[in-house]
């Protein structure tokens, strides 16, 4: 009877030992693929702010009023060239 | 041959009872030495286990770990600043320093120090100059892109090394260098609101210890990990819209006067929020290579002058208040000298008998001062304070002035005079543009703030709505063709505004040069903005109407129509019928 018990004792001892082999590879890999996932989202908030600057350097009034008065010919709105369009008839 | 052959038979017939050994009488020192001497090993075994374990594991523990573990540096990044719209203005990169160790590099071939000289942007001569050093560390250039260190690396010399910085960009350069700042190559504050708000901005580096493989990779934590707080975001009130505007009228009344220096300040009148701050000359924060003091010097925060007329309203206010006047009250500025005590102050024009409204739109120096008498040092100091003159101010942003105003006590009659219209008192030109908020809101004062605020702050009340009412009607017919600047009319808007000229002080004597001014409010019928500009020692034109206010009504009228504040003033518009738009007009 004891020899049976201990046989299955043993099968179980050894199914634990292996299991947690198991868990700690898992774990581990687990452990690497998360890293490499938070390395790409520190690279892409990198990019993104790279690319909110490049937007902003883009986007300069500067360059903007630049490019359009050589490019697009256009000129500054005056006061006598504007009518203001009233929302409400009185 | 004999005694062999006697061992061999002892050994092959004699019990060990009977063994002759036995019966040698070995002296009783040897057997103790044996047994000392195995005493002494196992005590010696004792100590070095007491050793290992007890007294030095610690050391030994950290010996071990170090041929895995491994402590990160966590990285924090410094916050961005923005506009109020969020568009940034500063913003950090990740760069990389680049170091050497000088005699390894030293022995790569001529041809590729070449290539590495130009890559890093210097000639050969000093990148071989830097390398001629004893030392085991020098950096060759920090702050290079990645792209350019990718190809450094490229060439694959012995000893460079690469360290992980971070570079801070300002893409709107010269236009808001003054406001924005500058940091260093540590990366930290040394101007404007990035040295104001560097605790904040700067971020906290963190730190995790971890298991490493054989590979470099990581493979477990070993200690709780401290995370890295990155900075905090700062939001300006700045809109980079009207800083735009507000910059190109400035330079181009500073290029065109051929003036020494100039600023301009846009506060929204309804939350004290400061919209735009310009400031010439002015520097590029990306490329300061060749920055000078006067570069450097945010003059609408950090210099004072003589603000002249531009404080006259506050002394008319004062008088309208305390009902010692009415705007209809009569002066008689004839004829355009009056003497006090031993000086003698002027108009530069006379005028003859002029009411108080029209003291302020022709701008009377005699019909002010005369004013101005009528009044208590004491009351007339309690305004100057009260609106923030000679007070250091609060704005939140390094290095801002009180300016001077000198206590009342020592007044004498001719000084009180001379302040009642702006001179023997030194302001700057944000606090004449903050206390010009009375005017512009029914007679009570709010703070200044250069960070977006989500709630509008209360505001002190200083002068009654009444007063500040009968102000701005006044202040409308400065740039009445009868006031002193009607080039400060904005089509299409009603303005309200003071002009200032005024002497310099070099020395403290006054030398003939002049700072134009002109503080004003716009649309009048409600204000929703205050600006100020002040040109510094202009060529050709002098007087506060001819130079500064062309640049109050370029940038109200550019900055209201960005606002989208409707025309208070006639204007052409087409009115659109409740049923919609129709074709035919």
């Amino acid at each position: 009877m004891s020899g049976r018990l201990s046989v299955v004792m043993t099968i179980l001892l050894s199914c634990s030992a292996l299991s947690l082999v198991n868990a700690q590879y898992q774990a581990r890999r687990l452990f690497i693929e998360l890293e490499r996932a938070q390395s790409v989202a520190r690279q892409l908030d990198i990019e993104w702010s790279q690319l909110q600057l490049d937007q902003s350097t883009l986007g300069k009034h500067a360059r903007i009023e630049e490019n359009a008065r050589r490019d697009l010919h256009m000129v500054p709105v005056t006061a006598a060239r504007t009518q203001y369009i009233t929302g409400e008839a009185k | 041959m004999r005694p062999t052959s006697r061992r061999a038979t002892a050994n092959k017939g004699l019990p060990f009872s009977s063994s002759p050994l036995l019966a040698v009488k070995l002296p009783a020192w040897r057997s103790r030495f044996v047994l000392f001497a195995m005493f002494a090993a196992f005590l010696a075994l004792a100590g070095r286990a007491l050793w290992l374990q007890g007294l030095s594991t610690d050391f030994l523990q950290k010996q071990g770990e170090a041929r895995y573990a491994r402590t990160l540096e966590l990285p924090a990044t410094r916050g961005k600043i923005t506009d109020r719209n969020g568009e940034v203005l500063a913003s950090s990169v990740p760069v990389k320093a680049v170091w050497a160790i000088p005699d390894d590099v030293l022995e790569a071939p001529a041809e590729k120090l070449r290539a590495l000289a130009a890559l890093l942007e210097m000639p050969e001569a000093d990148l071989r100059k830097k390398l001629d050093s004893d030392r085991n560390f020098v950096y060759l250039k920090r702050q290079v892109e990645q792209e350019t260190v990718d190809k450094i690396l490229k060439l694959q010399i012995a000893g460079i090394e690469t360290r992980k910085e971070y570079k801070r960009f300002y893409p709107q350069g010269e236009v808001m260098a003054h406001v924005v700042g500058f940091t260093n190559v540590e990366d930290s504050g040394q101007e404007g609101m990035e040295l104001g708000m560097q605790k904040t901005l700067a971020g906290v580096t963190g730190s995790r210890r971890v298991i490493k493989d054989r590979l470099g990779r990581i493979v477990e934590d070993i200690a709780a990990v401290r995370e890295p707080h990155d900075g905090r975001d700062l939001v300006l009130s700045i809109d980079s819209k009207i800083q735009y505007i507000a910059y190109t009228y400035l330079k181009e009344a500073v290029d065109k006067f051929k003036a020494k220096a100039g600023g301009a300040v846009v506060v929204d009148a309804k939350t004290g929020e400061v919209l735009a701050l310009a400031n010439l000359p002015t520097y590029n924060p990306n490329d300061r290579a060749v920055l000078t003091g006067a570069m450097l010097r945010n003059r609408v925060i950090t210099d004072t002058f003589e603000p002249g007329s531009t404080l006259k309203p506050f002394t008319i206010a004062l008088a309208l208040d305390t009902k010692r006047v009415t705007p209809t009250t009569v002066v008689q500025t004839s004829p355009g000298r009056l003497t006090i005590g031993t000086a003698t102050i002027s108009d530069s024009h006379a005028h003859g008998p002029l009411t108080i409204a029209q003291v302020i739109q022709k701008s009377s120096n005699i019909g002010t001062a005369k004013v101005g008498l009528q009044m208590q040092p004491q009351e007339m100091w309690e305004m100057f304070t009260t609106v923030g003159f000679g007070q250091q101010p609060k704005f939140g942003f390094p290095g801002a002035v009180a300016g001077r105003v000198r206590p009342y006590k020592s007044w004498r009659p001719i000084e009180q005079a001379t302040m009642s219209y702006g001179h023997g008192i030194s302001v700057s030109l944000l606090q004449i543009a903050h206390a010009y908020t009375i005017f512009a809101r029914d007679g009570d004062l709010i703070p200044l703030s250069f960070q977006k605020l989500s709630t509008p702050p209360v505001g002190q009340r200083v002068i009654t709505e009444k007063t500040a009412r009968e102000m701005r009607a006044m202040l409308e017919t400065v740039v009445s063709p009868e006031g002193t600047a009607p080039r400060a009319q904005v089509p299409g808007y009603r303005v309200g505004g003071k002009t200032g000229t005024a002497y310099k002080i070099v020395g403290g004597r006054y030398v003939h040069d002049y700072v134009a001014s002109f503080v004003g409010f716009a649309p009048a019928s409600d204000p929703r903005l205050i600006i100020a500009v002040m040109v510094d020692e202009p060529k050709g034109a002098h007087y506060g109407g001819d130079v500064a206010a062309p640049v109050f009504s370029s940038i109200a009228g550019n900055a209201l129509r960005a606002l989208n504040v409707g025309p208070d003033s006639t204007v052409t518009s087409i009115i659109v019928p409740a049923n919609g738009p129709q074709e035919s007009m």
